[in-house]
């Protein structure tokens, strides 16, 4: 083969790519952009596009709706508790998986990591038999415990990695220069690790406040997040408050982006969470 | 005060592999060590025993008299300068030298004063509130240097302190750590692969192979007296020559080597020897000028190869009997060794060093 077919493949093959790349952007983004423009669709049915005018009727009517004030209210309150208890717990567990030296290590990793793997409504349906078998009936505890469970492993995961990119003998200079073990993890592991449990964090937030498969099993009459609410209401009445409130939904995800991204660096959230400086 | 530290039977193994075996030193008060050695020889766990950071299975160890065997990091008083210096990253400069004085108990007002005696120790002074990152490997490494020392260790060790930094920079700070180590006037030791890093900062050179310490010594009989094969290739560059003894006078021996030619060598007691000599100890003249004065040991050859170092050159010479010598010279102009040049070596007795043949101290001595 001579130097020009080869570079002819290349050229060839770079194109493929692109154009690859371009379709599967345009398949993420395009139901997107369409929910925004139906959002704002002055017409009170759902007709072709584009709409003929541009309104924010939906989003009143959204602010009108109570469930959804009350949906958004426990959706908030559960997330943010979610994610206290998240990162200490998940930071803990990750410090104990890094550290090892125990028997069942192994196994114990793959339980915490395990909510990510096990479908959804085994987990929903599983804890709503076990919580009422232990008489936990409670709407809000019952979903705290089950959004606990399904955002837990993404605090683990990000500080165990965080964890493992830390450079282990900083911990020794540590030790070396007079701290004890203790000392050493809260002024040198834990700032090194901030970065890994800020984006569990994140995660864990964004992850219980989206949550409809297991909150569906936990939810009580009276007690109900805002993705569930919203999935019953369009079963009841189907209506464009939904792409509202979906653009509402979009709106707080890209700020959590945003924050993550002036904080910790995207190319981070995924990787290792590395210390930055 | 007696010794600094002492080392009574350590032996330490990682699964099947020895990786201290039976090692006893001391070190003085004041004194400084290089340990020195290829790596994976064991030294690296010395260092770390010393530390604090691996408990022996077997031995004692002692700093300044006390018994620190089973002791934590935290309850020695030792420092240490990390081949990689592991600065917290998220500390300035001057934080990172007060980690130690704020963990050991130094009074807090004491502290400021302190981290800016050992900034202008390093000459730093004004990159206090700098962060790590922003500094260059040769000022990285004196800050590492500053934390290891603030606290005042009774012990100091560095582990490769030079091996991150490049050639050039690496003679400047040589020199420098020296002045420092001698200035704080503590007991330090060297751990490094670099024999020129041993030579240069240890008083005392111990050199270990697979375990064990197979030599120590002033860097200097170390290097012109080597106790074995290994030790006299691991110090400096060597070449060989398979000999054996065919009379003996009062502190001399004669000698034949293999390919024929006879040498003059210092006394010793085997019959078949190997002698090594130091290429900077062969001189070498071209054939058609008056060879090598006075030298005992000589022979014709032919230049095989040159390759320039700069102020030096190495020269490999093939003499008449087929033996293939390096030979190390001062890069003069104008002196017309090139390959293929007819030359005449020579070396005096006292540049031989004879060993007994098949001396190969432990294991693996082949480099």
């Amino acid at each position: 083969m001579n130097g020009r077919t080869k570079r002819l493949g290349d050229r060839i093959l770079g194109g493929a790519m692109v154009a690859m790349l371009a379709l599967m952007l345009a398949f993420l983004v395009t139901p997107l952009l369409v929910t925004c423009l139906l959002a704002f669709d002055s017409r009170s049915f759902l007709g072709p596009l584009p709409p003929p005018a541009l309104s924010l009727r939906w989003f009143e009517r959204l602010a009108s709706l109570d469930y959804v004030a009350t949906g958004l209210a426990t959706s908030l309150k559960i997330a943010l508790l979610a994610t206290v208890i998240d990162v200490l717990v998940g930071t803990a567990a990750a410090v104990a998986l890094d550290r090892g030296g125990f028997r069942g290590r192994g196994l114990l990793m793959a339980a915490f990591l395990s909510p990510l793997i096990v479908p959804a409504v085994v987990i929903g349906l599983a804890l709503l038999l076990f919580l009422s078998r232990i008489g936990v009936i409670d709407g809000f505890t019952r979903l705290l415990c089950g959004h606990v469970v399904i955002t837990l492993p993404y605090v683990v995961r990000t500080v165990l990695a965080s964890l493992a990119g830390r450079d282990r003998r900083l911990t020794e200079a540590a030790l070396v220069l007079g701290a004890t073990e203790r000392q050493a993890f809260w002024s040198v592991t834990l700032p090194l690790i901030r970065s890994g449990m800020v984006t569990g964090a994140v995660f864990a937030f964004a992850v219980s406040l989206d949550d409809v498969a297991v909150s569906m099993f936990l939810t009580d009459p009276s007690t109900y997040t805002l993705p569930v609410a919203l999935v019953s209401s369009m079963r009841a009445s189907f209506d464009l408050s939904i792409a509202a409130a979906a653009v509402l939904l979009m709106a707080v995800t890209a700020v959590l982006i945003i924050v993550l991204e002036r904080f910790v660096g995207f190319d981070r959230l995924l990787g290792q969470g590395l210390f930055r400086s | 005060m007696s010794n600094a530290v002492e080392f009574h039977g350590i032996r330490r193994r990682f699964g099947a592999v020895a990786a201290v075996d039976d090692v006893s030193f001391s070190i003085a008060a004041g004194e400084t060590v290089a340990l020195l050695g290829p790596s994976g020889c064991g030294k690296t766990t010395i260092l770390r025993i010393i530390a604090g950071f691996e408990r022996p299975d077997h031995g004692m160890v002692s700093i300044g008299g006390r018994d620190v065997t089973a002791l934590k990091p935290y309850e020695r008083n030792v420092g240490l300068l990390f081949q990689h210096y592991a600065l917290f990253p998220h500390m300035t400069v001057a934080e990172n030298i007060a980690y130690g004085l704020r963990h050991r108990g130094t009074d807090k007002r004491e502290i400021p004063d302190r981290v800016e005696e050992m900034l202008a120790l390093v000459r730093l002074q004004g990159f206090g509130s700098r962060r790590p990152q922003q500094l260059s490997g040769g000022q990285q490494q004196r800050v590492a240097l500053a934390r290891a020392l603030a606290t005042r260790p009774g012990l100091v060790l560095l582990d490769e302190p030079l091996s991150a930094l490049d050639a050039k920079l690496r003679q400047d700070l040589r020199a420098e750590l020296k002045q420092v180590l001698a200035a704080v006037n503590s007991t330090a030791m060297v751990v490094t692969h670099d024999q020129e890093e041993a030579m240069s900062l240890g008083e005392r050179v111990f050199l270990m192979q697979s375990g064990r310490i197979v030599q120590t010594g002033s860097p200097s009989e170390v290097y012109g007296c080597p106790g074995s094969r290994f030790a006299a290739d691991f110090m400096g560059r060597a070449n060989w020559i398979e000999a054996r003894v065919t009379r003996r006078e009062t502190g001399l021996a004669q000698a034949v080597s293999r390919s024929g030619l006879s040498l003059t060598v210092p006394h010793c007691d085997a019959e078949a020897i190997d002698i090594c000599v130091r290429p900077e100890n062969i001189v070498l003249s071209a054939a058609d000028t008056s060879g090598p004065d006075g030298m005992v040991n000589s022979a014709s050859g032919r230049i095989l190869n040159v390759a320039l170092l700069g102020a030096t050159r190495q020269i490999l010479v093939e003499t008449s009997g087929g033996d293939q010598l390096l030979v190390m010279q001062a890069n003069r102009v104008g002196d017309g060794l090139d390959p293929g040049k007819a030359v005449t070596i020579g070396f005096p007795v006292d540049a031989c060093i004879t060993l007994p043949a098949g001396n190969q101290a432990a294991a693996s001595t082949s480099l």
